[in-house]
């Protein structure tokens, strides 16, 4: 894929850093651990054991720094109130990226941990050291029988974490995930009647911690671990707190597209552009949570997603709403064959189509949220490139509504101009987004502040084709979007694009009123699949020049 | 459950399972055990568990000579072989075939059930036979794999 590995890891001075810093740590602690339990002269009936013990020792050391900080990355309401404050020190969008890697690190010290417990134990049976066997340890004292458990759940943990199986069964995947609760009750309470001890017989009392620090003389790591547990767990039930509170579904609008469009009252709930929220729907699932774009601006009176029906929650939730899977393909054959366009004055195509509440009330939803994306800063820099593929351009719904609010008060910072792309694979799916863009498109008094294109990457039949050739030219409208922006067909030449941009911006046509000797700031911010940002943000890095400062931000799903 | 295509999960466990169970293997090549010698057992102080005569078949193929870890090692590459899986198995009837698996997977549970460190590959073992059981009662296929189709290419 175009870098290595050695390039991708280590070329790069942040991910440099991380590997240094992280992976440094991790043998750090690991030589500690190990020191630590081979000069400790109050162990010395352990140390006969050697190298097998020395290790566990270390090994045991790292998985409790990697314990401790495996619940981090996912406190979400904290890392959403640190993030602006912290983005020059580390990329905390990425914190499922950060989850994963210390999990993978875990996974190999657990592999380090308990082959060189099985030796011990082994060794310990065998010299009688203690005067017990090794099954005694295994599955009769509470740190082996927690060890095996915590095995055991890492096994079903990380084969439904894998990404075939979280898009396949999301379901799977979240129940599975949950088993993370009896996990860190497991880690928390491992060290429970101690192996590292100075006692022939293990040390309990019948008071919490349940054992004696006088004989056991382990790490008492679960002192410090457990933070981040009792945070996260916090959180949790703060976050169904902030969720029980009032919430009303007040209207659902059907898009010719097949998006379905919630907007819900929630006075409590203040966010801004670019967020997402979790939503549950108790009808459907009382367990489940399910992430999704806003896509409302914080000016509009609701907040607003828009879903796509394609997994078994959203077609529940069709079904629940009265616009299940029927209703939505007749209404995209009817998009598709073009009969929508009705030709009033703005030449709107096919308008959305409100659910009536006659039949049924409107289900009961419960938000959770907002939570943090990169496209909060677009008020930043001076030129925004917004990026949306496929159903990935939903935050900039939200994002060019607010910056269209913000346009019409004069508060637009030091923004000065928003291109933005769209690349999409088929024609029908532009239907929702297009009232938006072109609301936003008829608002804007200076033509060069916004500019929107559109790019069709399809394969076109050749009726398509001729259609498009006839009606296009001379319209004043595109005929597929009905924007006065072009669409354009086939993939965006993004090194291209973006060497253009720099060169306009350097040479002042761009940026009016802006000299070259100020560093003039375009930021990138992309959602949508992992290939494409790739290829931008390598355009992005190779547009850079002195005076002008590309950035890049992706946002995840 | 959703839309879980049980024998690609079961994949995931089998290898998981087969990867420790080899690792476990190796191990039990140094340390040699018969996992059920505390079955009528003494303790002996220095020694440890001395097995009952009656196991004395376990200790010959386990203790005296590490038959069943080494069948379990090459039993368990096998496996890896199989579900991970190599190019020339690919495509292939036993490549696609769920019954295989699940024997193959009972088997190497009953190998490592027998020594000291393979209890837990064999637990997992059974999990990964169970989940691919649940895909052959679903009447789950595996579908033949395309030509020239990755994990998709640069924009």
């Amino acid at each position: 894929m175009g870098e290595n590995w050695f390039q991708r890891e280590f070329l790069q001075p942040r991910r440099l850093a991380f590997n240094v810093i992280f992976y440094g740590l991790h043998l750090f602690f690991f030589a500690y651990g190990w020191h630590s339990q081979e000069t400790n002269k109050k162990l010395s009936a352990l140390n006969a054991l050697t190298w097998s013990v020395w290790t566990s020792r270390g090994a045991g050391l790292v998985l409790a720094f990697d314990g401790g900080l495996i619940l981090v990355p996912m406190l979400r309401n904290i890392i959403r109130v640190v993030r602006p404050k912290l983005t020059w020190l580390f990329p905390a969008d990425e914190n499922i990226w950060f989850h994963r890697q210390v999990a993978y690190s875990m996974a190999f010290w657990a592999m380090v941990h308990t082959t060189a417990h099985y030796v011990n134990f082994f060794n310990v049976e065998r010299t009688q050291v203690r005067p017990e066997i090794a099954l005694d340890i295994h599955y009769t004292q509470a740190g082996g029988i927690t060890g095996h458990f915590m095995l055991l759940i890492m096994v079903l943990m990380y084969t439904t974490a894998h990404h075939k199986i979280r898009n396949q069964c999301f379901e799977a995947f979240w129940y599975t995930h949950h088993l993370a609760f009896f996990f860190m009750i497991g880690l928390y309470a491992h060290a429970t009647g101690c192996f590292v001890r100075d006692s022939a017989l293990p040390a309990y009392t019948a008071v919490f911690p349940f054992y004696t620090t006088d004989h056991c003389l382990g790490y008492e790591s679960w002192r410090f671990t457990i933070w981040p547990g009792i945070i996260y767990f916090g959180e949790r039930i703060w976050r169904e707190i902030r969720a029980r509170r009032a919430t009303r579904l007040s209207k659902v609008l059907v898009h010719p597209s097949g998006a379905m469009e919630l907007r819900i009252i929630k006075p409590s709930f203040k966010y801004v552009a670019g967020q997402w929220l979790f939503i549950q729907v108790p009808d459907i699932s009382g367990l489940q949570w399910h992430p999704f774009t806003i896509t409302s601006a914080p000016e509009d009176p609701y907040v607003s997603v828009h879903i796509r029906q394609v997994g078994d929650w959203t077609y529940a939730l069709g079904e629940r709403v009265g616009a299940g899977p029927q209703v939505v393909a007749s209404m995209t054959k009817a998009a598709l064959k073009g009969n929508e366009k009705d030709e009033n004055i703005y030449g709107t195509r096919g308008d959305f189509v409100e659910i009536d509440a006659a039949g049924r009330a409107l289900p009961n939803v419960r938000i959770d949220g907002p939570y943090g994306a990169p496209a909060e800063d677009v008020f930043n820099v001076e030129v925004a490139v917004l990026i949306g593929a496929g159903i990935g351009v939903t935050p900039f719904a939200s994002i060019l509504k607010h910056i269209w609010y913000r346009q019409k008060k004069g508060t637009l910072g030091s923004l000065k101009r928003v291109e933005f792309f769209w690349v999409c694979r088929d024609a029908p799916s532009f239907g929702w987004f297009q009232t938006l863009l072109q609301e936003v498109e008829a608002a804007q008094a200076d033509p060069n502040f916004l500019r929107i294109n559109i790019y069709l990457t399809q394969k076109i039949s050749e009726d398509m084709l001729w259609n498009i050739a006839v009606n296009d030219a001379g319209a004043e409208y595109d005929p597929l979007t009905l924007l006065r922006t072009r669409t354009m067909f086939g993939r965006p030449d993004w090194k291209a694009i973006y060497s253009r941009m720099s060169q306009a911006i350097q040479s002042g046509q761009y940026l009016p009123g802006t000299n070259a000797q100020l560093k003039s700031k375009v930021g990138t911010y992309f959602c949508g699949p992992g290939v494409l940002a790739k290829a931008i943000k390598e355009a992005c890095q190779e547009a850079n020049c002195a005076s002008v400062d590309f950035t890049f931000a992706k946002e995840h799903f | 459950m959703g839309n879980l295509v049980w024998h690609e999960y079961a994949r995931y466990v089998s290898l998981t399972a087969t990867v420790y169970t080899i690792w476990a293997a190796f191990f039990g090549i140094y340390y040699r055990k018969f996992f059920w010698d505390f079955v009528h057992g003494i303790v002996r102080a220095p020694g440890g568990l001395q097995p009952a005569a009656s196991d004395g078949i376990f200790v010959s193929i386990i203790v005296k000579a590490p038959v069943v870890q080494l069948l379990n090692m090459v039993l368990g590459f096998g496996l890896l072989a199989l579900d991970y899986p190599l190019p020339f198995l690919k495509n292939s009837a036993i490549h696609r075939s769920f019954p295989i698996r699940i024997v193959l997977l009972l088997l190497q549970a009953f190998f490592a059930i027998l020594y000291y460190q393979g209890t837990n590959g064999a637990i997992y073992s059974i999990i990964a036979a169970l989940c691919y059981t649940r895909a052959q009662l679903n009447g789950e296929v595996m579908p033949e794999a395309k030509d020239n189709k990755g994990r998709g290419g640069r924009a």
